[in-house]
């Protein structure tokens, strides 16, 4: 009997992922700019992840691919779409989850899923990228702080200032605006992730929203915005460990219950 | 330079020259002579009728916001002329985007891009001269303000009729006084005297074609869907708003319900496999190229029927016009109480067996997006997967392609 290696391959505007998923779980992943090549970077993401997983192409049985890019992964065997893929991929990782809220990088979506992780509803902004991803990149800039870094830092500002706009030129303008006013950055970092929270709270009232919620792409990594969305939301929020990945868990997931594909 | 101008000036003179639509006629009807969408062909065959009329002058030209009934325009002996179905052709045509650019310098990019594209075509002379504009305050708030706007760019008379939030016989004698009054003041500003007798009759080749609607849409509860949502939602919609009251509605409706009649007897879908049946909501969906129903296909789901095309309205009486179409006109599920839309959705979920629903979320557009939310929660509370999809019918810069791409699988990754 051979190996059961299962691939999901995540191809988002920003980011790409893949995820090698074995019997026992993940084997290995790889977490890649998109750039403007996303057949290229799909390649070298599932090349990356192979080599960490130390598997060979051949023996991988079956390929998903989600995110926007879905389309353009030459290799995959089927595509599903990041919704249905960050349910299932939250639920794998907390099988309590019943809304996924996933901020990429442009664009949020909040989803509620039933306990077997299958999508019930789903809320996606429309199409801006307020509030995502790529709006911090830019507020990042304009704060003159890494992105990395905005997060831990707006927990040492005890409120924050309030950002009216949320349009990304809009409000990199008022941030300018602030800075040269005097504000103190913190107070601004905190402001504009309770403005993106306070979006996405909006958004999820479009849903019924129920325990547990478990938020997942690469804002998810801003201790800041969890922080915020656990006061609006009153509960606590699952942040998997590499939250990035969870689409392509997901889309491995999906490629592993199909089965291997037909030859 | 010099070339591009001549070029313009000569595609405006024969866009506005009725010979242009004589010709094309023979021309068509030669190059189509191979495709059996007999519907279809009496559409085109329609709009070049109008637009032969509409700028040969012999009658006079009235224009009308797409809700108001065309029969009180073929029943005057008067040439309809819709400019939001004309919009929605240009866009089909793929020439919106020029129009709505002109019309943004103008107007608030919030007004319905449909009226912005007309404007757009109004601003550079492309359409024809109208006597008197008459419009609706029913289902588009923002249709009569854009008419009025119309009608003091023209300097001509616009009329408006003004339908209650709430039916009943006193909302029901309230419109009637108005049709009444609409008919004597347009008759007295053109100088015409209303023949009734032809009033009657526009009212009776209506009844006509809504008889065979009434047989159409009950065909359509077929499986395999027989005919496709985007066609219904593209020239089927615009024969119910344009053509009721004239003897090319009856001719097309009869033909289309023949050509359903067969496909159904022959078990025919549309589509190659139908594995889900979809509702779409909303009366119109994206005229330019796009791949929505493209993607739909391939995921075997049938846009099986649109809430656009549900009949809502009791037959006329020929012998009472004003009674009869004010009855039509608060009728209208789209006009006052969202619950009485919602008991109609319920309604079409139920009779065409609907898996799945679509409600499409066009930009601006106040009167059935404002309800979207409510009437999701009703169908999700049935289990039934929903959908708002945002979009725009006549901009193609205000869509988005990847985003409507995902929220349409996710909605068949729904179903299951």
């Amino acid at each position: 009997m051979g190996k059961r290696i299962y691939a999901g391959i995540d191809i988002g505007s920003l980011s790409s992922e893949a995820v090698i998923l074995g019997e026992n779980g993940i084997l290995g992943y790889s977490v890649r700019n998109t750039g403007a090549d996303p057949q290229r970077v799909a390649q070298e993401c599932m090349e990356e992840a192979l080599a960490r997983a130390n598997v060979a192409k051949e023996d991988v049985l079956s390929i998903v691919a989600t995110g926007y890019g879905r389309i353009r992964v030459p290799f995959a065997d089927r595509e599903i779409t990041e919704i249905t893929c960050h349910a299932k991929g939250a639920h794998f990782l907390f099988p309590e989850t019943r809304t996924v809220i996933d901020i990429g990088g442009q664009d949020s979506k909040v989803i509620t899923l039933d306990e077997r992780g299958a999508v019930t509803d789903f809320a996606m902004n429309d199409r801006c990228a307020a509030g995502t991803g790529r709006f911090l990149e830019v507020m990042a800039t304009a704060l003159e702080t890494k992105l990395s870094e905005l997060g831990q830092r707006s927990l040492e500002a005890k409120k924050g200032v309030p950002i009216s706009s949320m349009c990304t030129v809009f409000a990199e303008s008022e941030v300018i605006s602030l800075i040269a006013e005097g504000k103190r950055r913190e107070e601004i970092m905190r402001g504009l992730h309770e403005a993106i929270s306070s979006r996405v709270y909006r958004m999820a009232k479009k849903l019924r929203v129920k325990k547990e919620i478990t938020f997942t792409g690469g804002v998810a990594k801003n201790q800041g915005i969890v922080k915020v969305l656990e006061v609006l939301f009153k509960m606590p929020v699952n942040v998997p460990d590499e939250p990035q990945i969870v689409g392509a868990l997901g889309a491995a997931l999906y490629a592993r219950s199909a089965g291997p594909r037909a030859r | 330079m010099e070339n591009e101008r001549a070029r313009e000036k000569l595609i405006k003179w024969a866009v506005k020259s009725p010979l242009t639509y004589r010709l094309l006629r023979p021309v068509l009807d030669l190059l189509t002579r191979k495709n059996d969408n007999e519907p279809f062909k009496i559409w085109v065959r329609f709009l070049l009728d109008a637009m032969n009329n509409s700028y040969a002058r012999k009658q006079p030209v009235v224009w009308m916001s797409a809700f108001t009934p065309s029969e009180i325009a073929y029943g005057m002996g008067y040439v309809p002329f819709m400019p939001e179905i004309i919009a929605s052709v240009v866009t089909y045509l793929g020439k919106s985007k020029g129009p709505i650019a002109l019309a943004n310098a103008y107007a608030s990019s919030d007004l319905c891009s449909f009226h912005r594209c007309a404007l757009g075509l109004v601003m550079e002379d492309y359409l024809p001269k109208p006597d008197l504009i008459i419009s609706s305050s029913y289902l588009c708030e923002g249709a009569n303000k854009f008419f009025h706007y119309l009608a003091s760019y023209y300097r001509c008379p616009h009329l408006m009729v003004d339908a209650p939030y709430r039916g009943g016989s006193a909302a029901k004698k309230y419109v009637a006084d108005q049709l009444k009054e609409l008919v004597d003041k347009s008759s007295r500003l053109l100088g015409l005297v209303p023949d009734m007798s032809v009033m009657s009759q526009a009212l009776e080749l209506s009844n006509k074609a809504r008889a065979y609607i009434a047989e159409i849409n009950r065909l359509r509860r077929s499986r395999p869907s027989p005919f496709p949502g985007s066609e219904g939602l593209s020239y089927l919609a615009g024969m119910v708003f344009y053509s009721l009251g004239s003897k090319w509605g009856v001719d097309f409706f009869k033909t289309l319900h023949l050509s359903l009649e067969q496909k159904v007897a022959k078990g025919e879908g549309y589509l190659p496999e139908e594995k889900y049946r979809l509702l779409w909501l909303h009366h119109i969906r994206p005229y330019y190229k796009n791949e929505i129903f493209k993607i739909l296909e391939e995921k075997k789901a049938a846009v099986s029927f649109e809430e656009t095309n549900y009949l809502y309205w009791p037959a006329l009486e020929p012998s009472k016009p004003y009674e009869s179409l004010a009855d039509k006109i608060i009728s209208n599920i789209w006009a006052g109480s969202l619950e009485r839309r919602v008991h109609a959705i319920e309604e079409m979920v139920e009779e065409y067996d609907i898996d799945g629903v679509i409600h499409f979320s066009h930009w601006g557009c106040r009167q059935s997006c404002g309800g979207a939310a409510v009437v999701g929660d009703v169908l999700k509370q049935k289990g039934l997967p929903y959908i708002v999809l945002p979009g725009d019918g006549a901009d193609p810069d205000n869509f988005s392609p990847g985003q409507t791409r995902t929220r349409l699988e996710a909605l068949i990754e729904m179903l299951g």
